[in-house]
């Protein structure tokens, strides 16, 4: 015992008596402590014969009292909320930490943290849940486990975006820092979910080393570790001869087959691909790649200096062009008058006797002609144009050139579009000949083409497609004018409500159409009945005829007024036929419909325009609810229930067909089935 | 600091985000109605408006609060808010342009060679942090600046803070923390 200075004599010779539980002061003999209070372990017997420490552990942060003082039942009762909490927690961290078969010496750095968590308040405003994964996934990650923060929320069904943000707060707020994850990490655990059997080590070691290269190459920053790791076990697997496809590499490693293609492109970029395997294993070469995206980044900006070139080469070109152009025109001065029979000549003819007629050109222009030819292609469409537009004014009878057209094809190419002070006439009647003499020449280098003389018919070919095109406007405008009008009527009713201000947004589905009006029998298979005809309403069959076939003398009107109203919608009047039996569904005008359960809008809205005429498409539901009191007037009353009961469950699939027949067949079809 | 003179660096800031009140009481519905270009969200409360002259894209709340965003500098900010204050105002509402103020900038920047991120998080434990399972960059806090840097490993940076002074010193500040973890470039 503390060894304390006596009140009354002040002397320190204090005796402590363990057994008695006193302590007195020596000197004056005074009584300091009376039953002192032992703090010492004591030991009991436990039922296999060991021995255990009596007591319960408390931790430093909770409050003293407990209440399994003396009863054991209530431990839920009065404890604490932090102590709740961390029981919660801890529960929760063993459940999860067991599915991801973590050992307990895991799971209990990770309620550690999760202690941590709730006493910095972490948790206030976040699921526990959420809380308890990323304290998981905060000790995968210090301990290098091969858990991936994608298996946690497979496991909680979480956006693995919303546990990151969680973690990420978590390993700030509690300045933990997560080392790194290391693809390599990945490769054990996936190699032996892709089952290689007795090579697995092998394909392990070659994936190991391929991923070492891709780091050197720099393709991992940035990069989700588990794409490297399944573009490293491909390449690995196909190297010891195992056939694992892509889908297969994906369902284990969890990227998508676009993520896959593209590293396995990117790793075909470096020079490493270029080694053979033998060679791979071997040596480690020392160049290191640029990141992907960086080289992307240069790609794009090489393009665009290489357009910038190229732009100014064409204008270069361009200046040598005007220079020909002036020495054709003066040629075409001199020998114009030919030039329509040479036009004729061109239709029909190839170009080899244009070609001997060529004299002399400058030959410098032949140089040219490659290089500008290429340029050519590009302008050949345009050629094309003014061909055909310079045709009318061919009756000018402007020089015909047998030069140019060699020459020319390829400079007037560029002629055409660029506009000439010199005459504007000539230009276009070289364009023309050499346009078609260009013609030619697809023609006979490809032998496919046969433009020459098909072009104008092309064209009024478009011209007629855009009134085609105009008319099919027309029909789909009319075809859908329902819709239109709808979308019309929407916004205009909106509109209204807006102005006098109860615009809702979104108008709530009628429940209406769910509600099922109680059924009221006065036997069982009255109701039995009632909510068969309610609930199970198949299209397949035809319930009038079911009906008819046992109610003779209320049938036949049935079927009169069936037939009678045409072109309306015989779909809904059966409908309404079936609704001949339950008198306590209100059959007005209004309501038919809408009492008719859920089933039946489909069945009423999709029919008509499948089983009926195109013309008989108008709107069902007015026509529907006209012909429903009308239908309910002429049917009498009188049902024979249980007959037609029975008679509905023998008779639901046979009668189809007879009932077909007996109805002329075509309005009564099968679309979708409602099960039975 | 000197560095990012020598190279000149160009911050690009691509958004400035302001907000300002019109001290009064809105009616989305007359806005939603008899504006040129506005979006009525009537699930969130507010009306879009969007301006083309500055190019701008406004969240109107009827309690008068207006966020705007999409501006390219500080100033275009101002104007573009100013703008639809009198576009408010034409409307009918007798607004006042009050307590304008600039949240957030954010801007865009180059270097001109990759960073090796593992390295530059492994160099800035706390306030550096990478997650590669969740986002390519490297995102470095600077707490006293309030600002975000997102580093990426070609170089580029993403820069947010409260103003556009805040973002050319927080530039400034990671510039050397980058250049030691540079990886210099072979082409």
């Amino acid at each position: 015992m503390s060894s304390r200075v006596c009140k009354n004599c002040g002397g320190t010779d204090i005796d402590v008596d363990q057994a008695r539980g006193d302590a007195v002061c020596v000197g004056c003999g005074s009584v300091l402590e009376d039953n002192i209070i032992v703090s010492e372990v004591q030991f009991m017997e436990t039922g296999g014969g060991g021995s255990s420490a009596v007591g319960q552990f408390v931790a430093g942060d909770a409050s003293g009292r407990n209440p399994t003082f003396g009863d054991g039942f209530c431990t839920g009762v009065g404890r604490e909320s932090q102590a709740q909490t961390l029981q919660n927690g801890r529960r929760q961290i063993n459940t999860v930490g067991h599915q991801l078969q973590l050992n307990q010496h895991c799971m209990d750095t990770a309620f550690n943290f999760y202690k941590m968590a709730v006493c910095k308040r972490l948790t206030r405003g976040r699921r526990v849940t959420h809380v308890v994964a990323a304290c998981l996934y905060l000790v995968c990650r210090t301990e290098g486990t091969p858990h991936m923060l994608l298996d946690l929320s497979d496991l909680l069904q979480v956006n693995v975006y919303v546990l990151g943000r969680t973690f990420l707060v978590l390993a700030r707020e509690l300045c933990i820092n997560a080392p790194a994850i290391d693809p390599c990490l990945y490769i054990p655990r996936f190699a032996h979910m892709l089952e290689f059997g007795e090579k697995n080590h092998e394909v392990s070691m070659t994936a190991l080393r391929l991923l070492q290269r891709m780091k050197r190459d720099w393709m991992h920053t940035g990069r989700r570790p588990s794409g490297l790791c399944g573009a490293a076990l491909l390449v690995a697997a196909r190297m010891h001869e195992f056939r694992r496809t892509i889908k297969e590499i994906i369902s284990v490693v969890k990227v998508c087959e676009a993520t896959l293609r593209k590293r396995l492109n990117e790793f075909e970029d470096t020079p490493t691909s270029q080694l053979t395997i033998e060679e791979f294993m071997k040596v480690d070469l020392d160049q290191e790649c640029d990141p992907p995206s960086f080289i992307a980044g240069q790609r794009k900006k090489r393009m665009k200096l290489l357009e910038e070139e190229l732009e100014k080469k064409i204008g270069d070109v361009q200046g040598e062009i005007h220079e020909y152009q002036d020495e054709i025109e003066m040629e075409l001065e001199q020998s114009r008058p030919k030039l329509r029979g040479m036009y004729a000549s061109c239709a029909k003819a190839g170009p080899q006797e244009e070609e001997d007629d060529e004299i002399s050109l400058p030959d410098g222009e032949e140089r040219e002609d490659e290089e500008l030819k290429a340029v050519a292609q590009h302008l050949n469409k345009d050629l094309c144009d003014q061909v055909i537009s310079g045709e009318e004014e061919e009756e000018d009878g402007e020089g015909q050139e047998e030069r140019p057209p060699r020459r020319g094809p390829s400079l007037a190419s560029l002629l055409g579009p660029m506009p000439t002070a010199a005459s504007l006439g000539l230009p276009e009647s070289i364009s023309k000949c050499i346009g078609e003499e260009k013609e030619n020449d697809g023609d006979n280098e490809n032998g496919e083409l046969d433009l020459s003389g098909i072009d104008d018919d092309e064209i009024e070919m478009y011209l007629l497609n855009d009134k085609e095109v105009k008319i099919k406007t027309a029909l789909w405008m009319k075809q859908n004018e329902d819709y239109l009008k709808e979308q019309k009527e929407k916004e205009e009713r909106i509109a209204k409500e807006k102005e006098l201000g109860i615009y809702k947004e979104k108008k709530p589905k009628s429940s209406g159409s769910k509600k099922r009006a109680p059924i009221h029998a006065s036997t069982a298979n009255e109701a039995i009945e009632k909510m068969l005809e309610q609930k199970k309403i198949s299209t397949k069959i035809n319930y009038d005829i079911l009906k008819e076939l046992n109610i003779k003398p209320s049938a036949s009107p049935a079927r009169q007024t069936a037939e009678s109203p045409k072109g309306a919608t015989p779909g809904a009047q059966r409908l309404t036929g079936r609704y001949r039996k339950p008198t306590n569904v209100p059959l007005s005008l209004g309501t038919p419909l809408s009492t008719l359960g859920k089933r039946l809008w489909p069945f009423i809205s999709a029919q008509p325009p499948k089983k009926l005429a195109l013309d008989q498409k108008a709107n069902p539901l007015p026509v529907a609810s006209e012909v429903v009191p009308h239908s309910v007037l002429v049917e009498s009353g009188p049902v024979v229930y249980d007959d037609v009961a029975d008679e509905e469950e023998e008779d639901e699939e046979e009668p189809c067909v007879s009932a077909m027949e007996l109805l002329g067949g075509n309005e009564y079809g099968c679309d979708d089935d409602d099960g039975f | 600091m000197e560095p990012s003179d020598d190279v000149a660096l160009d911050i690009i800031i691509t958004n400035v985000v302001a907000v300002f009140r019109t001290r009064c009481h809105l009616n989305l519905r007359t806005i939603a109605l008899e504006g040129v270009n506005v979006i009525y969200k009537p699930e969130y409360g507010k009306v879009l408006m969007k301006l083309r002259k500055p190019r701008i894209t406004a969240s109107i709340w009827s309690s008068g609060k207006i966020i705007c965003t999409g501006a390219t500098s500080e100033d275009e900010a101002k104007q573009g808010a100013r703008r639809l204050a009198r576009t408010l105002q034409k409307l009918g509402f007798k607004v006042r342009f009050s307590e304008f103020k600039v949240v957030n900038v954010l801007a865009v920047c180059s270097m001109p060679f990759a960073i090796r991120l593992i390295d530059f998080t492994k160099n800035n434990r706390p306030i550096a942090s990478y997650e590669p399972e969740l986002h390519p960059a490297a995102t470095y806090r600077i707490k006293t600046l309030k600002a975000t840097v997102q580093v990426f490993s070609t170089g580029s940076l993403t820069i947010t803070g409260p103003n556009v002074q805040t973002v050319a010193t927080a530039v400034e500040h990671i510039y050397p923390m980058l250049s030691e973890c540079q990886k210099p470039l072979r082409k």
